[in-house]
């Protein structure tokens, strides 16, 4: 087995990491990568990790899964293929696109079909809804990758499309815009 | 990812705080187009302005449209033509401003600059003979931009040329008349002129850079003022030293924006990028003035006592700000205060809070001069010539650029409202007092000698 991704969910709290990393560290596990958000209060977690040589993912499944289990939190283990061409290979540019307006359902829904119906990669979503009156209280921003054979121009019209008919400011700026601004 | 407050800030600056590249300026070395030919000459610098410029305008707009920050104006700026033309006498001249007019047209920019001449030491014939044709030049054009240098620190103050600018102004404003003396608006006469500069209406390309070059010329009043009255909301008790770091800041954000945008135009028209030059320029329209900054800074109008100092802070910060975030900044680089075109200091004017005098005074330390000011039309030469050497002379002794862009409006006087349109703005004319004297002062003609500096005080 190569390498394994680790998803630990649950309500957040004190020590979520420092359990999991400990475990790992138990079965002689390599953390390579980590990343963590708190939705809600509710923990989300990523751990890649390179187990020792021979062990077997359901092994690694059912220990970890034994060592936390009082511990209220859900463990899903994943293997990952090798041979996925590493992103930094793939040539695109990255945009922000972002809407403001008042909160509705299916937003996220309806925007994201655009998106995926060109074939555009969505590398980040944060969608932030407080609600009220404030316009900068609800807003989505989708950070996507679009390579050089999508129709870019035909994209972004569908967005602003789409935007328009449900009422939404929509922005599209490539990303070095923001680092200008805020990456000093 | 960036955090909400980030993408928001972002945004917010360009929906609502009206941060804009305000010029792109791709700048045209004329040297290799010179001939004694004037039908020559006129082909070449089609040809050769063409050639670099026919995407300038779709390239501008399709990169600023990339990264949702408008590219406002598109410009051009060249080779002095007093320096490529000097073979031709001032009728040519005037023929060469509407060839220069044309192409402008053709190539569908907003203004070409560089009709200009450098005479701090000494006019030359094609000096002359481009200072006499500037009125029928800038009257009958609508896209040409010209300047004079008439003063440096180093060569001291040519008085021949100022009244000879003078006389060049008055005879402009009265060629349009139908307009309130519009050429006017388009003729800066300098002291100090930076050696390459890509701001209107005093833009050239100067000696001693590349063949072509694109610079870009950042504005962003409204985000600064923004800035200032967002931190003072949340902290009450910050200090000037603190509103100086915060604008310094802003300035900073602002000029990589400018940057960044100007660095992919040439990547794409495949010329060198020169600098950015970060001016924080006005134009008519409320929340994008420098006049609303004085405001946020307390004060009740620009041109009320304290309005220096607040200047020269925010002229201060806005450099350091501005040589913070690029290797390359060049031009003016600092704050303007143009009066028609900036709505708040056409009011303030308007309501007697700003006088010519202190607008003079204020030059000392803003980044150029007496801008964009209306006068009455019915201003001596010795009185117009005598503000020009006043504002000279401020820029020499004090090693700075300084310059005129005076607009002596025909038959109105003072308190008599202008419009020049879009950002050139509307206005009321300004009162200069003493405006009918004949003094001989400027008629003595010759150099000021130029300033010692080992005796500063």
């Amino acid at each position: 087995m190569k390498k394994v991704i680790v998803t630990v969910l649950g309500k957040d709290r004190p020590g979520i990491i420092s359990l999991i990393s400990n475990h790992l560290y138990d079965l002689d596990c390599n953390l390579e990568n980590v990343n963590q958000m708190i939705l809600q209060e509710q923990f989300a977690g990523f751990f890649i990790v390179a187990p020792p040589a021979g062990m077997r993912i359901e092994t690694l499944s059912e220990t970890l899964n034994a060592k936390a289990q009082n511990s209220g939190l859900t463990i899903h283990i994943h293997s990952i293929k090798d041979n996925e061409t590493p992103k930094d290979n793939i040539k695109g540019e990255t945009f922000l696109i972002t809407t403001i307006g008042p909160d509705k359902k299916g937003l996220v829904a309806r925007f994201s079909k655009i998106i995926a119906r060109y074939n555009a990669n969505i590398e980040n979503l944060k969608a932030v809804f407080k609600g009220g009156s404030d316009p900068n209280a609800n807003i989505m921003s989708y950070q996507v990758f679009i390579t050089p054979e999508i129709d870019t121009a035909q994209l972004f019209e569908a967005l602003k499309d789409k935007a328009t008919e449900l009422g939404l400011d929509i922005r599209i700026q490539h990303k070095n815009i923001f680092d200008a601004i805020n990456k000093i | 990812m960036f955090d909400d407050q980030e993408i928001i800030s972002t945004i917010e600056m360009v929906k609502n705080e009206n941060l804009d590249v305000r010029a792109v300026t791709l700048g045209l070395n004329l040297f290799d187009c010179i001939s004694h030919d004037l039908e020559r000459f006129k082909k070449n610098i089609r040809t050769k302005i063409i050639n670099h410029a026919q995407t300038l305008v779709d390239v501008c707009d399709a990169v600023g449209e990339k990264y949702g920050i408008k590219v406002v104006n598109k410009r051009i700026s060249i080779s002095p033509i007093a320096l490529v033309g000097g073979c031709f006498s001032s009728d040519q001249m005037v023929d060469i401003a509407h060839e220069l007019n044309e192409i402008a047209k053709q190539v569908h920019i907003d203004f070409i600059g560089g009709f200009s001449a450098l005479v701090e030491k000494g006019i030359a014939p094609g000096d002359q003979a481009l200072i006499d044709a500037l009125p029928k030049a800038l009257a009958g054009t609508q896209r040409l931009c010209a300047s004079v240098n008439v003063a440096t620190t180093r060569a001291g103050i040519n008085m021949d040329a100022v009244l000879e600018m003078a006389k060049a102004i008055k005879k402009a404003a009265a060629l349009s008349s139908d307009e309130d003396g519009l050429a006017c608006a388009k003729l800066c006469v300098f002291s100090n002129i930076p050696q390459d500069m890509p701001f209107m209406a005093g833009a050239y390309l100067g000696v001693g850079v590349a063949d072509a070059v694109i610079n870009v010329g950042v504005s962003g009043p409204g985000v600064v003022k923004k800035a200032i009255e967002r931190n003072l909301e949340s902290r009450p008790d910050l200090n000037l030293g603190h509103i100086a770091e915060i604008i310094k800041k802003t300035a900073c954000k602002v000029t990589r924006v400018g940057e960044l945008i100007g660095r992919e135009v040439a990547r794409n028209l495949d010329i060198k990028f020169g600098v950015v030059d970060l001016s924080l320029a006005p134009t008519p329209t409320v929340g994008d003035s420098i006049g609303e900054i004085f405001q946020a800074l307390g004060l009740t109008n620009i041109g009320v006592p304290g309005s220096t100092a607040a200047l020269a802070m925010l002229n201060d910060a806005v450099k350091k700000g501005g040589a913070f975030a690029s290797s390359h900044v060049g031009g003016l680089s600092g704050a303007f205060i143009p009066v028609s075109e900036d709505l708040n200091i056409a009011n303030a004017a308007d309501k007697g809070f700003l006088s010519i005098e202190k607008l003079e005074s204020m030059t000392c330390v803003c980044s150029v001069g007496l801008d964009m000011v209306p006068i009455p039309g019915d201003i001596t030469i010795e009185c117009l010539a005598g503000i020009i050497a006043d504002e000279m002379a401020i820029g020499m002794i004090n090693s700075k650029t300084t310059a005129t862009r005076l607009i002596p409006v025909p038959g109105k006087k003072a308190g008599d409202r202008v419009y020049f349109g879009g950002l050139l703005g509307e206005a009321r004319i300004m009162d200069v007092p003493n405006s009918n004297l004949c003094d001989q002062f400027v008629k003595y003609g010759g150099r000021i000698p130029a300033p010692i500096h080992s005796m500063k005080n």
